[in-house]
Formats: structure tokens, sequence, C-alpha cells
């Protein structure tokens, strides 16, 4: 057996036996201190929050607000300082890098406002990285892209290069991308904040259909109302600080003002 | 769970296809770093090339020096050597002086045992030899020897034969070689100085060019974090990168350094005296030994800016401007 898998396992043992929990992530009481020379930038001054599984919730926030910085927290892209961050119950404090590359690659998938696909890359093989980051063999792996690829409409340009696509198109591959490894979580950082109304539609429609048919758990970070209005909570955070907990309709975000 | 060590081992195949594919994709600046490489390699291998090219040109001619003052010895002792017998006798190796001179000998006088010969002539390294002076001259219509070793001790016996024993010479003195070597010497640790300072400034500048395309390629990086890789694929990325900027420059280079200075030398003595007395083993040899070094310098320049790389957050993914 190998120590790291081993490892794991200890943690999720230890986390509880619940490992398909109701709760995908969970922070507790989580602070960020950001220390540069002698001045000290409280980012996060402590924010607890359970994120269901399932869910599709959005985190709002002006901008030094702490958004960004809970937002690569839940990712597992930074430690908090203090407080605990659980990913399907694993406490990613506890993790060492070889662990954290292996929870990014396998939990989490990662959805980007400037796409960020490998420009060297056709379609296929940007989908196929992350598989073969988790030892995947090429022939399993190009079947499963080519799966995802359909999934999201793209089949029949898996061999086009990104920088030949739109940016709704190359938005899809990117999210194919972070379906790769099947993950729990899609993290999405502003996802349509690149595109125009029409594909940011697609792109949200495209979301709401992943919740529900692969039960994928999707927290964006946005602006974007419509991307707001198709979630299932909205999360504001202010000065570090937790400010408000509500479904849309609470929030009564009325998109058709917009434009 | 099983899968888990996978993960930390990617197939080396892969790194070395995405690597290769970013070398093709940024084609302009990869010719650019690879032309730093070419300099460098370059400059080193038309230095090796030249200093073998000025060796066998200088060995070729002080081989055919010593033939000729041999043959003005001979010419001395029995007169025109054209047409005439002459006896050799060799003992041990012969070296490339001797061989020479045998060959032109055989070019004019005849090469032949027996009562017509008027001269014998003993060549090889052999320093001891078991048979007497008087012996090699019997029967012969003069008793001259000439011998091309001045030390070499024959078989006692027979001391009350009439003979001559003439030997070669034509060394230069030893005060002579002595500044000679020195001289060379000189020029040969100038010439390793300036290749050294040239394969420095190749290393800083390919080593330059790659942290320049680090920093280009933060969001790339930082997305491969993003989806999984471990900081060593990152590392063994870059490293496989400069390894193969580094062969293909070396291989122009050596190319180009064992040109120019060939076709320089050819155009300043002769074609066939260059390409005729050229030692291509060693030639071989120093292109192999200037390509390995080309590479190794490449990848040495690669570690810190693969190291750099390696460090970055996965978080820098995720910034939207630079």
């Amino acid at each position: 057996m190998n120590p790291l898998s081993t490892r794991l396992d200890e943690l999720l043992a230890t986390a509880g036996d619940s490992a398909k929990g109701s709760h995908v992530i969970r922070a507790v009481d989580v602070k960020k201190i950001y220390k540069m020379g002698d001045s000290e930038t409280h980012a996060l001054r402590g924010v607890t929050l359970d994120v269901r599984r399932g869910e599709y919730m959005s985190i709002m926030g002006p901008s030094g607000s702490g958004k960004s910085t809970f937002f690569n927290m839940i990712g597992g892209l930074d430690k908090p300082t203090a407080g605990k961050v659980y990913i399907d119950q694993v406490d990613i404090a506890q993790l060492d890098p070889y662990e954290l590359a292996w929870l990014r690659c396998r939990k989490v998938g990662y959805i980007f406002q400037m796409f960020n696909l490998i420009q060297v890359m056709s379609c296929i093989e940007n989908v196929m990285l992350p598989m073969s980051f988790a030892g995947k063999d090429s022939e399993e792996a190009r079947d499963r892209a080519l799966e995802i690829l359909e999934m999201v409409g793209l089949k029949e340009r898996a061999l086009h290069k990104p920088a030949e696509m739109s940016g709704g198109q190359q938005q899809r591959v990117a999210i194919a991308r972070a379906l790769a490894n099947s993950p729990d979580i899609l993290l999405a950082d502003e996802p349509t904040g690149n595109l125009d109304l029409k594909t940011g539609e697609e792109i949200i429609e495209l979301f709401r259909k992943l919740r529900d048919d692969l039960g994928v758990t999707i927290i964006t970070a946005t602006h974007d109302l419509k991307m707001l209005k198709a979630s299932d909570r909205i999360v504001w955070i202010d000065d570090g600080r937790l400010a408000r907990i509500c479904t849309p309709a609470e929030a009564n975000i009325q998109v058709e003002d917009v434009h | 769970m099983e899968q888990i060590g996978k993960q930390v081992r990617l197939p080396f195949r892969r790194a070395f296809q995405i690597a290769l594919s970013g070398i093709r994709i940024r084609f302009g600046r990869s010719v650019v770093t690879v032309s730093g490489v070419v300099l460098g390699i370059a400059f080193l291998m038309s230095n090796l090339t030249g200093q073998l090219i000025k060796k066998s040109i200088a060995e070729e001619r002080d081989q055919r020096n010593t033939v000729n003052l041999m043959l003005s010895l001979i010419k001395a002792e029995i007169g025109e050597v054209a047409g005439r017998q002459i006896a050799v006798s060799t003992f041990g190796q012969l070296s490339p002086v001797e061989q020479l001179l045998l060959t032109q000998l055989k070019a004019t006088a005849i090469v032949r045992d027996g009562p017509e010969a008027g001269l014998r002539i003993v060549l090889g390294d052999q320093p001891q030899v078991p048979v007497t002076l008087a012996s090699l001259t019997a029967g012969m219509s003069q008793s001259v020897v000439i011998d091309s070793l001045a030390t070499r001790a024959y078989a006692a016996g027979d001391t009350a034969a009439p003979v001559r024993r003439e030997l070669f010479f034509g060394k230069e003195s030893e005060d002579q070689l002595a500044k000679e070597a020195q001289l060379a010497q000189t020029e040969k640790f100038r010439n390793w100085w300036i290749v050294t300072i040239s394969l420095l400034v190749t290393v800083f500048g390919v080593a330059n060019a790659l942290l320049m395309s680090v920093t280009e390629r933060f969001r790339e990086i930082g997305t491969m974090k993003c989806l999984g890789a471990l900081s060593s694929f990152i590392r063994r990325l870059f490293l496989i990168e400069s390894s193969l900027i580094g062969l293909a420059g070396s291989i122009v280079g050596v190319i180009v350094g064992a040109l120019l200075p060939l076709l320089a030398y050819g155009f300043a003595y002769r074609f066939a005296l260059v390409f005729g007395t050229l030692s291509y083993g060693w030639l071989l040899v120093y292109a192999v030994a200037a390509a390995v070094t080309g590479t190794l310098l490449a990848v040495l320049a690669a570690i810190y800016p693969a190291w750099f790389a390696s460090r970055m957050v996965p978080a820098s993914a995720l910034r939207s401007t630079v």
C-alpha cells in the first residue's frame, strides 16, 4: 500500500465515518493574515461556512473584501492562518504538497475567468492533462475526454487548438477539463466575466445541468446577476467577514432591470 | 485510492511531449535561446578544431622536414638516390617519420638487399639488436650503415670489420623546443580563457531567456498546478525543455564550429593538406565532447528558472490581469 494513500485514508477515517457527508466543504472560523514586513493585513477575520453537497453557491464581495482569499482557501489553493477548512472531511492544513496536489487533481475542478487553457495543446489534450496528472493511461483517458467533450457539446472540435475557438467554446473546454477526474467540487472564478451575455447564459445553463446530472457542487465567485440568480445560495463577504447568506429570491435580483 | 502513487510519477513521455510542443509553439523565442547555445558551442568547437588542424599541419610539416634531412644525409653519403640500390633493415616498430622515409625511398631508389647495395639503413625503435654491424654490411660493396636511432646497441664481436656508422640527427635544440612549448602553452591558456568566458555568457544567456519564459508562462504553470501537477513535474518540464534547447544548439554549434576553421585553413593552406592530415577520430571526440558540454550547460542554466517556476503558487492562475 502506498504510504500517501494510507495517510489520506487515515485522515478520512479520523474525520468521521460519513465520508460522503452532506457537507462537502466546511470552513470553521477561518482567518488569514498576510504579513508584509511589519504590517499585517487581515484578509479574513473568521469565516464559518458549510457548503452542501450538490449545491450551486455564489460568492460575492467587493474587491479587497477577502472574497478571493476565501475562494482560494476552500479550493485548497491556500492554507488558513487560523481556523480549519475541511474539503470532503479532510483538513487541508494537515496536507503536505503531494497530498494537496492530489486533492487539487481529484477533488476539485477549477474554472478560470481567462479560461487558462494550455495554448500549446489541443482541446482533447487539455482535457486529458489532469488525467495524466492522475496517472490514467492514455487510451482510457482519451475515451473519457471525448465523452466529456461530447457532454459540453464540443466533441467535433476535439483536435482544435484553443486559439481557434470562441471564448464560450474555450470556457466549455475548460469546464470539460475541470470535470476530467470527476471532482466533487467545481470552483469557478468569474467564469462568465470574459463572455458576452448569450454565451454567459449557455455556461450558466451548463453549470445547472452538471449540478443536476452529476451532482457536482459548484462554487463561483461572480458579479454576474444571471449567475447569482441561477445559484442556490449567495454568500456575501465584506471586510473579511461573512456579511450575509441568502437565496436569490431573498436577494430579490431583478435581471431584467439590468440590461 | 490505489492510484495516488501513480500521480507522483507522471510519464516521462508526456512531459517530453509537453516540453517539445512548448518549444514548437514559442518557436521565435526558442530560436533566440538556441542561438545563444549555438554561439558558445561553435566558439568552443572552432577553437578545438583549429588547434587540431594546426597540430596536424605542423606535425606533417615536421615529418616532411625530418625526412628531407635524412634524404640529404643519404645523398651526401652515396650521391644521387634515384635508381640506386639500398638495403633496409627494420627492428621493432617504425615511427611515422621512418614510414614516410621508406615510402619516399621506395618511390625513387631500389630497396633490396644484395651486393649492388652500397648502403644499409637501419630503422625501428628496438634499442638493442641481436646482430653485429659487420653482419649487416656483409657482402655489400661499401660498409656504410645509417641508423635512425643514435643509441642503438649492436651485438658485440666482429669489431675488426670495417664499418662506418652514420647517425640521423636534425632534432632542434632543447632550448628551442622549450621556448616553443612555452609559447604554445601561453596561447592555449589565452584561448581557453576566452572559451570559458564565452561559455559562461552562454549559460547566463540561456538562464535569462528561460527566466523570461517562466514569467511569461506563470498562468500556464499555475493552471497546471491547479490541475494537480506536482512541483517536480514543473521542474522536469523546464529541465527537459532546456536540455532539448541545449542539444539542438550544440549540434548546430558543433557543425558550424567545425566547418569554419576547416574552410579557413583550407583556403589559407590547401584543402588536400588540411583534410588529408586531419585526425578524424579526434574531431569526432571533440564534437561529442562539445555537444555534451553544450547540453549540460543548458541544463545547468535551467536549474534556477526551473526551481523558480516550480515554486509558483497555484493561485497565480486565478489572477486575471498581468
